[in-house]
């Protein structure tokens, strides 16, 4: 453990209250977009947004992740821009949905929150709307943009024509709001008649002509300006399914969906198929989607398998925005008649996480997101020419009866192949703050992040995945540290040069493999939490994938301390050698203490012992002894961290605060040549 | 006293005939005297019919003593009950290298010595040297210790003469046990039997089997145990009276409840006025007092069904699912030990609420429990498996809960009052032995699943596995892929269940007549029997036909006459605690009572976490009781149980002083703008106001001395500290703080009645 983290610990162990314990923050300052407000504008219109952020400076450009949102700053009567005020102009051909906003500030480009394009015109809540008499008017075929106030329920009343069908929907965790919403349909008098607590659209027939009040609150009765919302009501003609809203996605549905398989199953499961009586029969390979449904529901198909045939099977639900987690067993059907028996051949259910991912209890111990899935990905080798059987359950299953609990399932020939997905690396601390997880890539000058990349491998697919990163502003390098044959995690290095100007890109980022002799690129999705979160006791993080991968550059505010070789070149070296890297330091701040421990990452040098290195000096070396690491010949890219306690000042004038952060040297190349011949 | 033995029924009527067949172990007829007799004579003594038996009955081997768990006392270990007579004969006859017993000099025997007090003893004397019991061990020692483990008879069941009867208020009744064994021998085992009554203070009943009854009519039970056996003397205690002015049934219930009364001769209360009706519906469906417009309209209709809209009314209210969601949520032990506990116990509050909102029906409403799977947020019900963790927990919790049995005992050894083996516990058991967690990102707070595999239970007693098999019913095979908690919900499910209706009814009865049909409501056993089995039968049978609806229940029940009877006690019927000859009054619950007195004070009492205006019937969980000094003293649980018994609902002087004391009432008084304010600024004359306040109190116009007095005191001018009159309408508002405080301190005000 570094000398951070002992001393971090052992403050933390002496203090009662671990939560609020720490006089350090975590993480230097970084541009957080908190709330706009509305959330979402119509399509073809022009919004007024006003916005609220963490470092986001007083005037910074409001930036959207289609060039069918633009943002232009909202002027006074003087003709001044207004702080934080905008005027969004939506384009007619903009496709509804949710696209991402985010700031450029002059500490780069802030964490993203979800702006919502619909076809419906839109509203502002006019409170307080907290009472049946108080409530508030939402004509039908509106949404309402709406904030939910602490102990409150809010009160919105329409005209209900009877027998007529309406959409009522909530979009609340689904655009990145913290509302966990309760969505009720009451009477005229406030006397609930439906009621939602699961987040999803409440599909509601007026029993009579009449006015009905929605009442909207969070489970807990928290609030606040995170808690906002959108509240649709919309009349639905009878018999026309419930339209699907947009919804930010899972960490683990970067996995999702395999190469090459179409939007639509080409297949679909059809019941009665829960029992051995009562079979589908396929034929291998098969792309199927099915549901869930009724309670306990059962699907088993059955078919023709050959002796030596291999068999990949995925089924993907949860990655679907499911809450299920499905199963799959395979049998073997042997004998007939009544001498019939279903013999085991295989049984699967979770996909495993790439890497053991941090539990949110006292200690962060990995990374906090996980990309595995309670869906299913396995593999079954025929052991003999017969039938077989596929069950497919869903283990949530036994009680509920939803049918849109879907799944997709695949049963194909090996396909290798993997998909990647990357997020800030974090510290290990054991530290509730979890602050710093929200972590946009806006780079100091001189300054290198890394990003932890993880691979789900697919279909026994094991070789090298290369990193690559591209279109970046200018001044920034990305370098890869690959995700090497049979692991899954590797390290993608981005530096701002010490003279990189303020800027932002949204830059390329893949992954790329050898797989039968052919390259395959596949996209590196980005994962952040959707929120800052200081206390984890108190308040669970919630990651999601972002849209895109925006780089950007502060351009004002140095890195505290900038760490890289002292030439760029590849470093050679001898197997069994020992190779020294003289450490060029940069510092712009004080630091907490003389030293700072660091450690490598980079295939092949990962087990190099943790070594000092000074924090006042402003060289330093890094004594690489291969021998004992027992790295053979080949050409490597490594890059050393550890984390320091910076002095930092947010305006020259302030006082010094200590901040923690994570502290990435430039890569360095290295290459091992063969031992030479004696 | 004479015995009056007026009706009898045997409970084994077909073996009456053989009374008088010989048997090879003991004549029938063999009382105390008896068995002394034949002792002496030689005859030849079985440890295991006889010996044991003497162990039992004088209490050795109890709980407490020998047969406590561990090493029983002081090193000298008794099965429990005499459950397992082989290790007690080893425990007797060899260990401690056999210095219990001495064949040389047996009255000398330590076992002897000390039973009878002879020799220092922690337990005391547990039996006379002139003692039949006595007796028996003496000469089972004589004979130099017989083993007769592999060759006793076993005993096949245990019969009670008579088996039922009516007995006379203070009259006797003479019992006589008589076994039955495997052998079709038959031996009168009166003097070995244990006797306990259901209800002492209707009945007691003697070492010997001699019943005595109280001044208290209605159904007692005596329960005679021997050698894991137990059968049940059922007697009926008549009043004696005339009944003659029963109202016309409404319902099933009526015509059983009526003709109950008809039989034991207990004279009914009559049909309780409107206003009495209206206030005790309210608060027995909505947990709340009715507002004064709902009381003005309801006393002034003239529909002939007014009580029966009101009951429907009352139903598709929320409150009616708070209430409801209070009393189950506590059940479920919703119970908040950590901070990020709310959002579970929030959501399992609202589950349950919605449920009843919705009337699902009961059986899919435990189902959805039981079977719950995937997250707390996905599928509140989870969160049961979040306070309940094991599965004995789950099993124990199901039984007592859903099916009224309770099954602790049995874990360890065969239920003594029951028929429960420890081979039913953990077949039971084995229903949950399939659950599968996964963490989750809340600390403490798992994912269920159904893990795949065959579900078995072992027996830490024999070791076996065990399939699923429920409460003496087989379950067919499970297959590994099938989640057997939804094969137990089926089971729980099916129309001839005989536990799973029977324990709702009993304890949605007792919600609304205080005393269930069985006591306690979830002590349901063979030893236990109903005080009106008929209708008890009727009720279960309606709930199952009518597809466990919880509301149609609510409705058939409080649509009776037999509920809606006056709680005045006629000249007869005070001393009826079980027959439901009139309504049992009882003290509002301490979330109602909060309720009540905001509703009354025009105060609102502020809950953490929940808005403004909630009521303490809706609160989620128990950590309320930590901030409400007023929960907390009219004994609001704190949801660690499955027993209502948890709720404490006695009265005491905590709560007389809380009343009439304590700031948080003191300051509703006194709120701003609250009901005396009110009523101090008010413009309407004065009599109208005390009547508006009697209407929302206790939902009933004043008498005219009831007028008269609060009117005169009202009229009163209040003085400052120097003797002065204070101003008129801060006087006036004082003084209706002072009428409310003495309304809300009466009974008729704190009482459901």
């Amino acid at each position: 453990m570094s000398r951070f983290l002992l001393g971090l610990s052992a403050f933390i162990l002496l203090s009662s209250h671990w939560s609020t314990a720490s006089a350090q923050s975590v993480g230097l300052p970084a541009p957080r977009l908190l709330t706009t407000w509305p959330m979402g504008g119509a399509i073809g219109s022009q919004v007024e947004i006003t916005v609220t952020g963490e470092n986001i400076g007083d005037a910074g450009e409001l930036i959207f992740s289609t060039e069918m949102i633009k943002a232009a700053p909202k002027l006074d009567a003087e003709g001044k821009p207004e702080k934080n005020r905008y005027v969004v102009s939506i384009a007619a051909e903009c496709p509804a949905g949710i696209y991402e906003a985010r700031m450029m500030t002059p500490l780069g480009i802030s964490s993203s929150r979800v702006f919502s394009a619909g076809a419906l015109p839109e509203i502002l809540q006019k409170g307080p709307n907290t009472t049946p008499a108080t409530a508030m008017e939402i004509p039908v075929n509106t949404v309402c943009n709406a904030a939910m106030s602490v102990k409150s329920i809010d009160h919105f009343v329409f005209e209900g024509k009877k027998s007529q069908r309406y959409l009522i929907d909530c979009a609340a965790k689904r655009v990145d709001s913290k509302l966990d919403a309760v969505l009720i349909v009451a009477d005229s008098v406030g006397r609930d008649l439906l009621v939602d607590r699961q987040g999803k659209t409440l599909d509601f027939t007026a029993p009579e002509d009449g006015r009905y009040i929605i009442k909207v609150h969070e489970l807990t009765y928290k609030g606040g300006p995170e808690y906002f919302y959108r509240l649709t009501v919309q009349e639905l003609a009878a018999e026309v399914p419930l339209p699907k809203f947009a919804s930010t996605r899972s960490v683990s549905s970067a996995s999702w969906p395999p190469a090459g398989i179409p939007e639509q199953a080409v297949l679909a499961e059809q019941e009665p198929n829960n029992t051995s009586a009562m079979v589908q029969k396929i034929d291998l390979p098969c792309d199927l989607s099915g549901s869930f449904f009724p309670a306990a529901d059962v699907d088993i198909f059955e078919f023709t398998g050959k002796k030596g045939d291999v068999w990949w099977i995925e089924i993907g639900s949860e990655r679907l925005g499911r809450p299920t987690d499905p199963a799959v067993l395979v049998q073997r059907v042997v004998g007939e008649g009544a001498e019939q028996k279903l013999v085991d051949l295989a049984e699967f259910s979770d996909i495993p996480s790439p890497m053991k991912p941090s539990s949110n209890g006292y200690a962060y111990d990995g990374p906090p997101y996980d990309a595995g899935s309670p869906d299913v990905m396995g593999k079954i080798e025929i052991p003999e020419d017969g039938q077989y059987r596929l069950q497919v359950t869903d283990l949530f299953g036994g009680t509920r009866n939803d049918p849109s609990n879907i799944y997709r399932l695949v049963v194909r020939q090996a396909a290798p192949d993997f998909a990647v997905v990357a997020w800030g690396l974090h510290m290990e601390l054991r530290n509730g703050d979890r602050n710093a997880l929200s972590k946009p890539i806006a780079l100091r000058s001189g300054a290198s992040m890394a990003l932890e990349v993880v691979a789900v491998r697919r279909d026994g697919f094991n070789g090298d995945i290369e990193l690559r990163m591209d279109q970046l502003p200018d001044g920034v390098t990305a370098t890869g540290l690959k995700i090497p044959a049979g692991q899954n995690r590797g390290i993608m290095v981005i530096t701002a040069d010490q003279h990189a100007p303020q800027g932002y890109r949204n830059a390329g980022f893949t992954a790329t493999a050898l797989i039968n002799g052919q390259e395959v690129q596949r996209p590196c999705h980005m994962a952040a939490m959707v929120w800052p979160v200081p206390d984890a006791w108190s308040e669970i993080p919630v990651p999601r994938l972002v849209a895109d991968v925006p780089v950007s550059v502060t351009g004002t505010d140095p890195a505290p301390i900038s760490i890289a070789a002292n030439e760029k070149k590849v470093w050679e070296v001898r197997a069994g050698e020992k190779l020294t890297i003289p450490l060029i330091h940069t510092r712009n701040s004080e630091f907490s203490g003389a030293s700072m421990q660091l450690k490598a990452f980079g295939y092949g040098f990962e087990h190099l012992p943790p070594f000092d290195v000074s924090l006042t000096a402003d060289a330093s070396e890094a004594v690489i002894d291969l021998g004992a690491l027992k790295t053979g010949p080949g050409d490597y890219v490594i890059a050393f961290y550890g984390s320091a306690v910076a002095k930092y000042r947010d305006k020259p004038e302030d006082n010094p605060r200590d901040i923690v952060d994570i502290v990435v040297t430039e890569p360095v190349s290295i290459r091992v040549m063969p031992t030479e011949a004696k | 006293m004479l015995v009056s033995f007026l009706a009898v029924s045997t409970a084994r009527a077909d073996d009456s005939a053989d009374q008088t067949a010989p048997t090879t172990t003991a004549p029938v007829a063999m009382g105390a005297e008896a068995a002394e007799q034949a002792s002496s004579t030689g005859e030849r003594i079985s440890f295991v019919n006889d010996v044991v038996p003497v162990l039992t009955k004088s209490g050795c081997n109890a709980g407490v003593c020998h047969a406590k768990a561990g090493n029983g006392q002081n090193g000298f270990q008794l099965s429990l009950l005499g459950f397992e007579p082989q290790e007690d004969y080893e425990h007797l006859v060899k260990e401690g290298r056999g210095r219990r017993l001495f064949p040389g000099v047996p009255e000398r025997s330590l076992l002897l010595m000390k039973a009878t007090g002879q020799m220092p003893h922690g337990g005391g004397r547990r039996l006379a040297v002139d003692s039949a019991g006595y007796q028996t061990l003496l000469n089972w020692i004589r004979q130099g210790t017989p083993s007769d483990l592999a060759t006793a008879p076993a005993l096949a069941s245990l019969e009670v003469q008579p088996g039922s009867g009516t007995v006379l208020k203070g009259a006797e009744q003479k019992l006589t046990a008589i076994a039955h064994y495997a052998d079709g021998t038959k031996k009168d085992v009166t003097h070995l039997a244990l006797f306990e009554s259901n209800d002492k203070a209707m009945a007691e009943v003697t070492d010997v089997g001699l019943v005595k009854t109280s001044d208290i009519p209605g159904k007692v039970a005596i329960m005679v145990r021997f050698q894991g056996r137990i059968t049940v003397f059922n007697a009926s205690i008549p009043l004696g009276a005339a009944v003659k002015q029963l109202p016309e049934p409404a319902n099933f219930i009526d015509e059983l409840v009526f003709r109950n009364l008809k039989e034991l001769g207990i004279p009914n209360s009559p049909v309780c006025d409107d206003s009495v009706f209206i206030r005790r519906v309210s608060l027995d469906i909505a947990g709340r007092l009715p507002a004064p417009e709902e009381t003005r309209n309801f006393l002034a209709s003239t529909a002939p069904d007014k009580r029966e809209q009101l009951i429907d009314t009352l139903l598709k209210t929320p409150d009616y699912a708070d209430y409801f969601a209070n009393k189950w949520t506590a059940l479920l032990k919703n119970r908040r030990d950590d901070a990020s506990d709310i959002t579970s116990n929030f959501a399992f509050h609202a589950w349950v609420r919605d449920s009843l909102l919705s009337n699902k029906p009961y059986d899919l409403m435990v189902r959805e429990l039981l079977a719950a799977t995937g997250t707390v947020i996905a599928n509140p019900p989870v969160a049961w498996y979040k306070r309940v963790k094991e599965p004995k927990q789950q099993l124990e919790d199901v039984a007592q809960l859903f099916l009224g049995v309770r099954m602790q005992c049995a874990q360890c050894h065969h239920h003594p009052f029951e028929r429960w083996s420890q081979d039913d516990y953990y077949s039971l058991s084995a229903f949950f032995s399939q659950v599968g967690r996964k963490p989750t990102s809340t600390r403490g707070e798992d994912m269920i699943f159904h893990k795949r595999g065959v579900a078995t239970a072992t027996n830490i007693k024999t070791g076996v596995a065990l399939r699923p098999a429920a409460l003496g019913d087989v379950i067919p095979e499970i297959a590994p892929d099938e989640d057997p908690r939804l094969k137990l919900a089926d089971w729980m499910g099916s129309k001839s269940n005989p536990f799973f209706a029977r324990a709702f009814v009993n304890r949605y009865w007792k919600h609304f007549f205080q005393r269930g049909l069985i006591e306690p409501e979830d002590d349901i056993r063979d030893s236990n029997p109903p005080s009106n089995p008929e209708l008890l039968a009727a009720l279960e049978s309606h709930f199952i036909s009518g597809g466990f609806d919880m509301k149609n229940l609510v409705r058939e029940i409080t649509r009776s006459k037999a509920y809606q009877l006056s709680s005045v006690p006629n000249e007869h019927n005070l001393v009826d605690r079980q027959n439901y000859s009139r309504f049992y009054p009882r003290r509002m619950q301490a979330e109602v009572l909060l309720d009540s007195i905001d509703s009354v004070t025009g105060a609102s009492t502020d809950f953490a976490n929940l808005p403004q205006g909630t009521r303490a019937i809706a609160l989620p969980d128990n950590s309320y009781n930590n901030a409400s000094p007023f929960l907390r003293v009219f004994g609001r649980p704190q949801n660690e149980s499955v027993c209502e018994c948890e709720r404490t609902q006695s009265s005491s002087l905590a709560q007389s002083l809380h009343l009439m004391n304590a700031g948080d009432v003191k300051a509703k008084l006194a709120v701003a703008n609250g009901r005396a304010e009110q009523y101090a600024k008010s413009e309407l004359p004065i009599e109208d106001r005390v009547r508006d306040l009697y209407l929302i109190t206790f939902s009933r116009q004043p008498s005219e001395s009831e007028l008269q007095t609060a009117v005169s005191y009202l009229s009163e001018p209040v003085l400052n500290a120097d003797g002065n009159p204070v101003d008129p309408q801060q006087s006036l508002r004082e003084n209706f703080q002072d009428l409310i405080w003495a309304l809300v301190n009466t009974k008729e005000f704190l009482f459901n009645h």
